[in-house]
Parts: C-alpha cells; sequence; structure tokens
C-alpha cells in the first residue's frame, strides 16, 4: 500500500571559507572612451549565475542603464584573484568588492559631472580633470580560527538559513519512495536575481533527493565500481516533483544590498526532511543514507 | 532598485541556449596533440616499472612524461601539496596519475594508454575509518591517519544530560557521493604569442590554477594565464587540479597545443567525493522541550589526499547542532585518511553531512515530546543575539524563525 | 575508409570516415559544429542528443555510416540567423539554463517531443525529457519552459 508523510528540516550555513583563512575577493571598475563601463572580476560562473549577480551589483552602484556595464571575468592576466567560486562565498565576498569598485567610479563619475548624461563626455570630462578613470575595489570576509581544543570563536560570517517540508509516498511492499512536493524556504538576505535564486534552490532539493533516496559511490578496496551514469543513478525529470521556492528576506547589513549566499544551502534540508517524511509515512526510520528501496524495505519488515 | 531585486535574464544565457557556448573542449588548435594519463590500478603500493619505452615507440606517441621530466613541483594541492601531478613511486588510492602520454591524434592516445604496463608493490591499504584508526594500521597521510581533529565544547555537558527529560542516543551513516556534473573535464594548453603559456579550462579558482600551474612549471606566475571557459557545473569538483598541468605539462615540453579530455569513467575515478561520515549524536530535551545538551562524534573518511578534508570536517562540527540554541555541548569530528578515492568539497561542505543526525534526532525527541516536530524546531531555533555551540554571537540576519514560520502558514501549523 | 553523405541542418555533408566513427564525432570533429555536447559516452546523460530523421537519438550511440543519408538537426539548426526558436525563447524568459551543458540537448528533446505532440500534458513533457539528465535545475524551469514553448508555438500558428 502506498502511504503518504510529510517531514521537515531546518539548517544553518556559514559561508565563506571561515576559520579566518583569507577570504579576499578583488575588482577592478573602469570607464572606457566609447562610455562603456568594464568590471573586471574573477567570478568563476559555475551557472549559478554569479556572472549575472556581479552585472546586477555593478549596475544598481553605478546608476546607469545595463548596455553600458559588462564583465570581463575569464582570463587570469586581466583581473585580480576573487578567490574560489565555493563557499557559497561569490555573491556575499565577491559582490562587496564590486560594490567596492563600483562606488569609488561612481564617486569619481560624479565628481567630473554631478550629472551624468552621456558617458562618453562624462569619460573625457574625467580625463580632463584628472580624475582616476579606473579604480580598485576590496573585500575581505571577518572570521576568526577557532580553537581545536574547545571549538570557541567566530568560525563562518554570515550565516544563510532554510526549512523545507516535503511530502512523500512510501510503498510499504517494495520500499519504494517517491517524492510529491517540496517546499523549500530560505534567508540568503536580499535576493539580487529571484529566477536564479529560484533555479539554486529547486536544483538544490533537486541534488538532495538524490542524496536521500538514490546516489552511492560504490567503493571495493579503493576501486570506484559505478564509474557512469548507467549506474551512478542522478535524479530524472520524473523524479523530482514541483518544488515551491520562497525566500525571507533577511537583511545582512554587510553584505552587497543586504545580501547572502545561497548556492550551497539550498540544498541542505531535503535529505533530512525526506527521511523524517518516510517516518511519518510508514513508520520506519532510516539511518543510513541513501534510504534506498531495499533498505525501506528491509526496515519496514523489521518493524512488523 | 533598478537592478538588484530584479530578474535580469542572464548575460551567459544566449551561448548556452545556441550551442554557441565554448566548453574547453570546443576548443581546437591547428597541430594540436591529445594528452592523457595512465592512472594506477592498486590502491596503495609502490611503482617498480612501467613500460615506457614500448610506449614511445607506439603509432602517433610523441611523448611520454613521467614525474622526472616535470620542470617544477610534482604534486599539487589546496592546502597539503600532495596529491602527485604524476607519482613519483608510491601510489595511494586507485586514480593515481603514472604517466603522462601525448599523441598526434585521440585514437593513438586510446591505444598507447592501453597498452601501458605498471609493476608493482602491492601493499595492505585501509579502507575503513575503523581500520585506520587502529594501532598497527598502515600509516596512509603524514606521520599519522588523523588528518585533523576538532573538538567544539560549551557548558557542561553531564550536568546538560542532567536537566534532560529524554535523551536519545543514535549512530548516523551518509554516503560517499559524486558531483556528476555534467561536463567531464577537459583542458587545452598552448602558448600565446606573448609567450605566456595559456591554460583552457572550466574552473571554480581561476587564479589557484595559476599558481598551481606555475609551480609544475617552475615559472612566475605571470608566464601563465588561466582561461575560464564556460563551466558545464562544479559543485566542488573542480576546485582540486585535475586535467590543468598535465594539458600544461606537454605544451611545455612539446611547445604545441594540448588537449586533455576525461571519459565520464575518468572523471568519475579522478576527482573528490563527498565524504561519507559516521555520526554518533546523544541529545537531550528538557521536560519543556528545550534542547539542553549534545554529545557528537563525527568520522570523515578523508581518503588517500588532504584536498579540503580539515575544512570539511570542521564545517560538520561547526553545524552539529542544527540552527538550534543548545547551552552544553561535547562535539569532535575527525578527518581520517584511508586508500579510498578522496574526498573534499561538495555542496554544502560537511554542513550537508550532519543534518541526517541533527534533524533526525529532534523528531525522534519531538515525538517523545508529543510536540509538533516543526514547533520543536521554532522554539528551539537561534534569533538575533543567540550563540553558536562556538559561542559565536549571531548579531544580524537570522531568518531561521521567519523560514519555519513561513512553512508553518502554507502548512497551516500552528507554531 | 568508407564515404557518408549527411544532410546536417539542411546542408549536404560528405566525408571519408572510419566506419567505426561515431555520429557527435562526426558532427563535432568533421563538421566543427560544438554545440553538440558529449556527457558520458553511453546514452545515459542525453547531452549529445540530436535529432536525426525526425527522431531524437543519443550521437554517442551512432555509428556516422549508419546514418548515411539521414537528416540531422543539432542545436545549430535551430535558431534561424538571430531569429531564436520558440523554445529557446522559453527557456531564456523562465531561467531554465544554468551551467547549459545539458541544454542543447534538452532543447532538441523538446522539438522532438512537441513536432509529435505539441499538447503533450506535463506527465508527458517529464517523460520526453527524462532521458537528459540536469544536474543543475532541478527540472522544474525545464518543463516551465516547454509548456511556455507550447504556448509560443500554438500561438505562432494561430498567427499564420
Amino acid at each position: 500500500m502506498k502511504k503518504r508523510g510529510v517531514g521537515f528540516a531546518s539548517i544553518f550555513y556559514g559561508t565563506g571559507y571561515g576559520n579566518g583563512f583569507p577570504d579576499e575577493s578583488r575588482a577592478t571598475a573602469e570607464i572606457k572612451e566609447d562610455g562603456s563601463i568594464i568590471i573586471y572580476v574573477g567570478v568563476s560562473d559555475v551557472g549559478s549565475g554569479g556572472l549575472s549577480i556581479m552585472w546586477q551589483i555593478a549596475i544598481e552602484t553605478l546608476g546607469v542603464n545595463k548596455e553600458f556595464v559588462k564583465i570581463k571575468h575569464n582570463n587570469t592576466s586581466m583581473m585580480h584573484d576573487s578567490g574560489t567560486a565555493a563557499a557559497s562565498r561569490q555573491t556575499y565576498n565577491t559582490g562587496n568588492a564590486v560594490l567596492d569598485a563600483c562606488s569609488k567610479l561612481k564617486k569619481n563619475m560624479m565628481l567630473a559631472s554631478e550629472e551624468v548624461t552621456n558617458l562618453k563626455v562624462l569619460y573625457k570630462q574625467m580625463v580632463t580633470k584628472r580624475i582616476e578613470t579606473r579604480v580598485e575595489g576590496y573585500f575581505k570576509a571577518t572570521t576568526k580560527e577557532v580553537n581545536l581544543e574547545t571549538g570557541q570563536g567566530n568560525p563562518y560570517w554570515p550565516y544563510t538559513f532554510g526549512a523545507q517540508m516535503v511530502t512523500v509516498e512510501v510503498d510499504d511492499e517494495t520500499g519504494k519512495v517517491d517524492i510529491l512536493d517540496i517546499v523549500s524556504v530560505n534567508d540568503a538576505g536580499k535576493i539580487v536575481n529571484p529566477v536564479l535564486a529560484a533555479g539554486q534552490a529547486i536544483g538544490g532539493c533537486a541534488m538532495g533527493i538524490g542524496y536521500a533516496i538514490m546516489e552511492e559511490v560504490f567503493v571495493n578496496k579503493g576501486e570506484i565500481k559505478n564509474r557512469n551514469f548507467s549506474n551512478y543513478i542522478i535524479p530524472t525529470s520524473k523524479d523530482v516533483p514541483n518544488i515551491k521556492s520562497y525566500f525571507v528576506e533577511d537583511i545582512e547589513g554587510t553584505g552587497p544590498y543586504g545580501a547572502k549566499g545561497l548556492g550551497e544551502p539550498v540544498m541542505i534540508p531535503t535529505a533530512p526532511a525526506i527521511i523524517n517524511a518516510i517516518y511519518d509515512a510508514v513508520g520506519v526510520r532510516i539511518y543510513d543514507l541513501p534510504a534506498t528501496c531495499d533498505k525501506v524495505l528491509l526496515a519496514i519488515k523489521n518493524n512488523a | 532598485m533598478q537592478a538588484v531585486g530584479v530578474n535580469y535574464t542572464r548575460p551567459d544565457v544566449y551561448g548556452k541556449i545556441s550551442g554557441k557556448a565554448v566548453y574547453p573542449d570546443d576548443i581546437e588548435f591547428e597541430g594540436m596533440l591529445y594528452a592523457g594519463v595512465k592512472r594506477s590500478t592498486i590502491a596503495y603500493g609502490k611503482v617498480l616499472s612501467i613500460n615506457i619505452d614500448e610506449i614511445k615507440q607506439l603509432p602517433g606517441v610523441e611523448y611520454v612524461i613521467d614525474y622526472t621530466m616535470i620542470p617544477g613541483a610534482i604534486s599539487h594541492g589546496v592546502i597539503f601539496k600532495d596529491i602527485p601531478i604524476l607519482v613519483k613511486d608510491i601510489v595511494k588510492r586507485i586514480g593515481d596519475c603514472l604517466i603522462l602520454i601525448v599523441t598526434n591524434d585521440k585514437e593513438s592516445l586510446k591505444n598507447a594508454l592501453k597498452q601501458v604496463k605498471v609493476e608493482y608493490e602491492e601493499y595492505e591499504g585501509v579502507f575503513t575509518v575503523d581500520d585506520a584508526l587502529k594501532e598497527d594500521a598502515p600509516i596512509i597521510g603524514d606521520g599519522s591517519n588523523i588528518l585533523y581533529d576538532i573538538k567544539i565544547k560549551a557548558g557542561n555537558i553531564d550536568e546538560g544530560f542532567k536537566e534532560a527529560l529524554h535523551i536519545t542516543e543514535n549512530l548516523y551513516c551518509s554516503q560517499m557521493t559524486e558531483h556528476a556534473f555534467l561536463q567531464p573535464e577537459a583542458a587545452v594548453a598552448c602558448y600565446d604569442d606573448d609567450g605566456t603559456l595559456k591554460v583552457y579550462v572550466a574552473t571554480q579558482y581561476p587564479h589557484y590554477d595559476r599558481e598551481e600551474v606555475a609551480r609544475c612549471l617552475n615559472v612566475s606566475e605571470d608566464k601563465v594565464k588561466i582561461i575560464n571557459t564556460t563551466i558545464g557545473g562544479a559543485f566542488g569538483a573542480r576546485e582540486d587540479i585535475n586535467p590543468q598541468c598535465h594539458a600544461a605539462i606537454a605544451t611545455y615540453i612539446s611547445k604545441k597545443p594540448v588537449k586533455v579530455l576525461y571519459t565520464r569513467e575518468e572523471s568519475i575515478i579522478s576527482h573528490s567525493k563527498r565524504h561519507p561520515m559516521k555520526m554518533h549524536y546523544k541529545t537531550g530535551v528538557t521536560k519543556d522541550g528545550k534542547l539542553c545538551a549534545l554529545k557528537a562524534r563525527i568520522y570523515g573518511d578523508t581518503g588517500a589526499y588532504a584536498s579540503w578534508g580539515m575544512n570539511v570536517l570542521r564545517k560538520a562540527a561547526v553545524h552539529a547542532t542544527g540552527p538550534y540554541v543548545i547551552p552544553n555541548v561535547d562535539i569532535q569530528a575527525l578527518a581520517v585518511y584511508t586508500n579510498n578515492p578522496y574526498s573534499g568539497a561538495m555542496r554544502g561542505f560537511g554542513a550537508t553531512q550532519v543534518p541526517l543526525a541533527s534533524e533526525s534526532q529532534m523528531d525522534i525527541l519531538a515525538e517523545k515530546l508529543n510536540m509538533h516536530p516543526l514547533k520543536f524546531r521554532y522554539i528551539n531555533s537561534f534569533e538575533v543575539g543567540s550563540n553558536t555551540a562556538t559561542g559565536q554571537k549571531l548579531v544580524s540576519s537570522v531568518g531561521i524563525k521567519k523560514c519555519i514560520e513561513k512553512i508553518a502558514e502554507i502548512a497551516e501549523i500552528k507554531l | 575508409m568508407i564515404e557518408v553523405t549527411l544532410k546536417i541542418n539542411g546542408k549536404m555533408y560528405t566525408r571519408k570516415i572510419n566506419p567505426m566513427l561515431r555520429l557527435i564525432d562526426f558532427i563535432r570533429d568533421e563538421i566543427k559544429l560544438k554545440g553538440t555536447k558529449e556527457g558520458c559516452g553511453e546514452g545515459e546523460c542525453g547531452a549529445c542528443t540530436v535529432i536525426m530523421n525526425g527522431k531524437t537519438v543519443n550521437s554517442c550511440l551512432v555509428l556516422a555510416a549508419s546514418a548515411n543519408g539521414a537528416e540531422i538537426t543539432t542545436i545549430e539548426g535551430l535558431s534561424n540567423g538571430d531569429h531564436l526558436h520558440p523554445i529557446q525563447e522559453a527557456f531564456i524568459e523562465v531561467g531554465a539554463v544554468q551551467c547549459g551543458y545539458c541544454i542543447p540537448g534538452m532543447i532538441l528533446s523538446t522539438k522532438a517531443l512537441l513536432d509529435e505532440n505539441l499538447d503533450a500534458t506535463e506527465a508527458q513533457i517529464k517523460e520526453g525529457i527524462s532521458g537528459n539528465l540536469c544536474r543543475c535545475t532541478g527540472y522544474t524551469k525545464i518543463v516551465e519552459g516547454v509548456k511556455i514553448a507550447q504556448k509560443k508555438i500554438i500561438n505562432s500558428q494561430e498567427g499564420d
């Protein structure tokens, strides 16, 4: 018989390298003779939209039309080091460096002319008045190394939060778990681009489904047995339900326009919420991930 | 606001929907060579011989490169430089890189890699954390099998459990997983007109790659350029070096453009994995439903190389409580070396593993209390001014209660 | 070596090839159309999907020689100059694209599906793209994109 259950999980997530590890980002903003503004920044867009986020923060800060702003981000000889696209740190850390560079450039632009109407003309005015047309932005996160014996300290900042509610259906004759519905709510401060953020949240849930009920690298004496998608099974379109994503924007004052990182934390509550939902559905608790059919079925049999 | 909070169309989308976006395997140069590595098939042992002279004679083979031909550093790593670019003598995992073969076409490369014969002296390896922690275990790490050991202590754990009405104690295990991004690793290296060596690669951190490539070539960083192409997903697996140094060394030696391209199998064998963890949890709650004590022991199988093992287990320890105030904690997390594939960064980085334990414990205790699990979370969750287990005061932007309120609103649950 | 002729995106290509050459290698290495992606090499991920004589195939599983005389559509054949196909427009509009590596195959699977059944239900859409793995998006916005593409195509046909 198929039985339904609902499960919850909530999490927090410290973004950035943390633990006092130098967590720095740099960006350069330059107005060009043709009136375009180039932001040179070492943002790697792994698909998560970091490039768009930097672009939007730059446009907001400069207060110019988006057509004039371009991001150059892919050649190490053209931009300074902005750290890894990891630790959910690009929006907060590198975003702050872009904000810093663009604030300085904006200030210089205002020095040349209070009213910005034509960027080509403004560039000429800046050159005539010997105002810098190229400025550097920088941001360093503040965290402190924790004591290895007591763990006391401030290891990360800022923290992102999330909670999810998952509805599952468990077939108590086969142990098969179907995910019927996920509600994902996250606090990543101000959301810079809602569609991109929702994309992260939904994609995170899908990866969480894989982690909860499907995926495992089988290793025997150090040898990986499943080396392709025929036996390392990740979710397909048929495994992922419609996922509803919401953001509560608890503004972080040190973030660019109040934003915090969100790439990683969005996937975290899914697996434990599924495990709790399985318990709610059939009264068995799975202690080892993933909750595959055979594990769930065995637990049901042992429970009977 | 004009641009922040607005759904701008991401600027890279047009290339991606038209097939014009350039990923590293899409790059070709005139006269480009192909390179690939022969990887170890044993998990622990010493390389005695490789039939390099025979391989050199095979059709299409231009160069066979071993560690002696690397101009600079022969190993790399995000924190410890312990991963061999090409093995000197000892292999510690299946998939360690032994020799680099450079050919003038793809087929010759495939053929040459098949013909490599390696003689090993195989050692007894360790494949579980429990075995690695035994007194007589072979030492896989640098002097110890414990890469990292962190403790978090706050309050008084014994007193904390005395306050508890309910206590639950359980063992949780999480599995090794794979990033499974869609674009397998590839890199193309060539010399630029200005004499710098250029590597096209899809990477999470181009400046780190530049540093590693310069180190292995023994040149200054300004002699290397990393061109970060369109990236076909990453999720943590493009943080450690993979094809970058091999492509660069092959170009350095051949003076020609060289492409390295992984199959899906090689991608899965080569890059880091999510740490499997064992998590012993004992959690106590008072009659008022307040969490009062947590004792946690967390063991992560970090595999053969350090990668981000320290940082991952630290993150697991710091997040072991979940987003809740627990005044008395005793947490310990260890990263332990084995001869398994090395573990490293993967989305959530240690904080993804521990909620299996912490959030299951929450539900078990809520049931004992006869309280709705969402309400139980709500009354224990952080707010501005709360202290985490590490004694960090959360001074701003603590949205967890708002998140739970939103769920409660949707599900019509009274908190 | 054998001679084959394939019609790709409306253009005839004749090449002398190794009989073991895969269709994906013919497209990427011989014709130099790089939009078709290889993700697994064994027909599991769908990144290399192309349309062959109206049906989707995994081009890593088809020998170029066996496709002799076939009509192939790749992602490069979808848009007309700068004029995007409605599926491409819809994918942009809803934010269905993240890393982008699965997208050419995903779009071609969608095209084949909608060419056959423009009124496909959500379940049929999910079935139709289930051979195309995506690790980034969780598919929700892709499915949404397909639904918008359906409306766009229906509207444009009504306009004809």
